[in-house]
């Protein structure tokens, strides 16, 4: 059986990889790992942004340059023009007696004490070579929303992987192929067991592939593939049973959209939802692998934890085969 | 006639199918969310943890300062856990923090290390100075640590009373803000909503390219383009009404719907448009995935520009998504630009005609790929 669904496998990744298509997947999750690696830098230097009058006080441009981002203007009517603008831009313009703060009035809070601090820090003739401070750092160099990022791609993986796998049996649902199957000495499930290696081989693939790229590479990889298998078989039970259950590709795509619901779901209770209340995710795989892939991109967890989270993804990966294990044995026939 | 008629058709098939009720059964869980899950302000308090190496009364002119922002005035005893230790605390909960004071260098370091937050010494310099000693975790930009590196340098009751001397002037002062429930709406519906169109559309192409539907037009009274149209259509509708569901129970008849449903259209038509383009290069929804997957990618990034309000670079602006949420975000906006989501919705309603008259072309051509 295991020499069966090998060949099958093998096969199918030959076939596969003559395909454009294929290889386009494999590719597209590197493309998006090093789009983090683009984006994370500027999110993380966010401050805040100062228009200013270009030559009116170079001292005051290159002072407030130390702390947030400048953009110089010709006159005061180009300041108010770019204030008014759909982002949030803080101007600081002269006055009589120093200096007013221009706002377009719908700034959030945050930005405008910024602002409004800067100015006081500027006023006050506070300097850097003053400091009576001193910073101590833990050596961390992956900005928190980087670190998001990139554990949403792992998942997004996994979830591609499943839905590629639902999509092919699809295929050869639609083409009988399935059924032709019972006429040969492999069985339905080897068959389709082995097609389904071609998904969870890729996911493997992209997944440490974009760890490398986005920097990742001294986490524990060994840790990291352990969740994105789990991962992988939660979206390969999740594409068979969409698989074996749609008769078109509509309904394929439909249940594709609802999957997002949990995913997305679980990584905004995880991010946002505080304390006690995360339990009310606690029956989501999807929340523990994103617990478990944070854990090990932050180099914080051991494996004790990692092998708890991983059995809670395949325990419930497992009742729900159990639930629904009637429907994909007749979904095969 | 023949157009309606079509999409009378397809409306009656549509209704057959399991998509359909998924889109609905979907604007309703977004729904639920939006009413039960997201408050209507998020909590934004962050943790600190102090420790003021200092003698007794200096350290406690520091804690009766900071307890004057206590919601309570009075602070808690507390133990705190890090890295398998226990530490004593005294716990002081402001509007903006959640502020532990520690009494050991060891305790601010264990616990900013395994929290990942912000942790300060304040102690005294060989001259008897006040030193502030900020344990950061290392990603934080420059421009932060600068700030950081320079706040203690002058007196905080100086600063504050500078600080609270500022000369603001708004530009305009009748803005209201949006709660963060109403903020995180435009998001929903444009992915929801408009740009899921495009996928979904491109699915239905793909089903009916299966069962030869395009070729048989060629040989039928009707056009490629009523049919590719009323399959538009179909999308439009579900589009409408599961973004009604969505901002209906939640903005009341606050907003202009008018506005809100010609976005919803015309967004809703560019999307659409956008997948039957997709679709007419590809023969099957498996080979069509993966632009469409870069797409929904590359649409996805102004949402991260639209929650990070000093995060705006110009590039993000020519990305589609970027002026339908902020078309969205006008029309639910107490006092909202009329002229932008009209401006938007003319853009998106001339390039789907474009991308439209495009795939138009190819289909007519080809009759099926």
């Amino acid at each position: 059986m295991l020499k069966r669904i090998w060949t099958i496998f093998i096969r199918d990744l030959t076939v596969n990889m003559r395909e454009f298509m294929t290889l386009f997947m494999m590719v597209i999750p590197l493309l998006l790992a090093v789009g983090i690696n683009f984006l994370s830098p500027g999110i993380n230097d966010t401050s805040v942004n100062l228009a200013l009058i270009e030559n009116e006080n170079p001292e005051q441009a290159a002072y407030f340059d130390d702390f947030a981002h400048i953009e110089l203007f010709s006159d005061k009517q180009r300041v108010e023009d770019r204030v008014r603008s759909r982002d949030d831009v803080i101007g600081i313009l002269p006055k009589d007696n120093g200096y007013f703060i221009m706002t377009q009035g719908n700034e959030p809070e945050s930005v405008l004490e910024y602002a409004k601090l800067l100015n006081v820090l500027y006023e006050s003739d506070v300097q850097l070579e003053d400091a009576r401070s001193e910073i101590i750092e833990f050596g961390r160099t992956v900005p928190p929303l980087k670190k998001m990022l990139v554990n949403i791609l792992l998942l997004l993986i996994s979830m591609l992987a499943g839905m590629l796998i639902a999509l092919n049996i699809l295929e050869e649902k639609v083409d009988r192929t399935v059924s032709a199957i019972n006429v040969t000495p492999t069985s339905r499930s080897a068959f389709i067991l082995g097609k389904s290696l071609t998904g969870m081989a890729i996911a493997l693939f992209s997944s440490i592939a974009c760890l490398l790229i986005t920097g990742f590479y001294n986490i524990n990889l060994g840790q990291a593939a352990l969740v994105v298998f789990s991962t992988t078989i939660l979206s390969l039970l999740i594409g068979f049973i969409q698989g074996l259950n749609s008769d078109d590709v509509m309904e394929a795509a439909g249940s594709v959209k609802l999957l997002f619901l949990p995913m997305a779901g679980s990584i905004a209770g995880y991010e946002f939802v505080k304390g006690n209340w995360q339990i009310f995710f606690y029956w989501s795989p999807f929340y523990w692998a994103y617990k478990a892939n944070d854990m090990i991109l932050s180099k914080s967890g051991s494996w004790p934890q990692l092998i708890l989270f991983i059995g809670i993804i395949l325990v419930i990966c497992g009742a729900v085969y159990a639930l629904l294990a009637p429907r994909i044995v007749k979904g095969l026939q | 006639m023949k157009l309606l008629s079509s999409f009378k058709k397809e409306l009656i098939l549509a209704s057959r199918g399991f998509y359909f009720y998924v889109e609905l059964v979907f604007a309703l869980v977004l729904l639920a969310v939006l009413l039960f899950a997201i408050p209507q302000n998020f909590s934004s308090t962050s943790t600190e943890y102090l420790f003021f190496n200092l003698p007794q009364e200096g350290k406690g002119i520091f804690i009766n300062n900071i307890l004057k922002d206590d919601l309570d005035t009075k602070s808690e005893m507390v133990e705190v856990e890090a890295s398998g230790k226990t530490f004593n605390a005294e716990l002081i909960v402001t509007d903006e923090s959640e502020i532990y004071i520690v009494d050991s260098e060891e305790a601010v370091r264990t616990l900013a290390d395994s929290e990942k937050v912000i942790g300060a010494v304040i102690e005294l310099d060989d001259n008897n100075q006040l030193h502030y000693k900020y344990y950061l975790q290392g990603y934080e930009s420059t421009r932060l640590k600068n700030l950081i590196f320079i706040l203690q340098n002058e007196s905080t009751d100086v600063l504050e009373e500078r600080f609270e001397n500022q000369d603001v002037r708004p530009l305009s002062t009748d803005y209201e803000p949006l709660t963060d429930r109403e903020n995180t709406i435009p998001p929903l519906i444009a992915f929801s909503g408009s740009l899921m169109g495009m996928f979904i559309m491109a699915s239905y192409i793909f089903l009916d390219k299966k069962e030869g539907v395009i070729e048989a037009y060629a040989v039928t009274a009707s056009s490629v383009w009523r049919y590719l149209m009323s399959k538009i259509f179909v999308v439009l509708l579900t589009s409408v009404v599961s973004g009604l569901i969505i901002i209906m129970p939640v903005m009341g008849f606050r907003i202009n719907y008018g506005l809100l449903l010609l976005l919803l259209l015309t967004t809703g038509f560019f999307a659409s448009s956008l997948g039957l383009l997709i679709a007419s290069f590809y023969d099957n929804l498996v080979k069509a995935f993966g632009v469409i997957y870069l797409l929904v990618f590359l649409l996805m990034v102004p949402s991260i520009a639209y929650f990070i309000p000093g995060w705006d670079p110009v590039w993000i602006k020519i990305i589609p998504s970027y002026p339908l949420l902020q078309g969205f975000k006008e029309i639910i906006l107490p006092n909202g630009n009329i002229a932008y989501p009209l401006i938007t919705s003319a853009g998106f309603l001339a390039v789907g005609i474009i991308l439209f008259t495009i795939t138009n072309t190819r289909f007519k051509k080809t009759l099926s790929v």
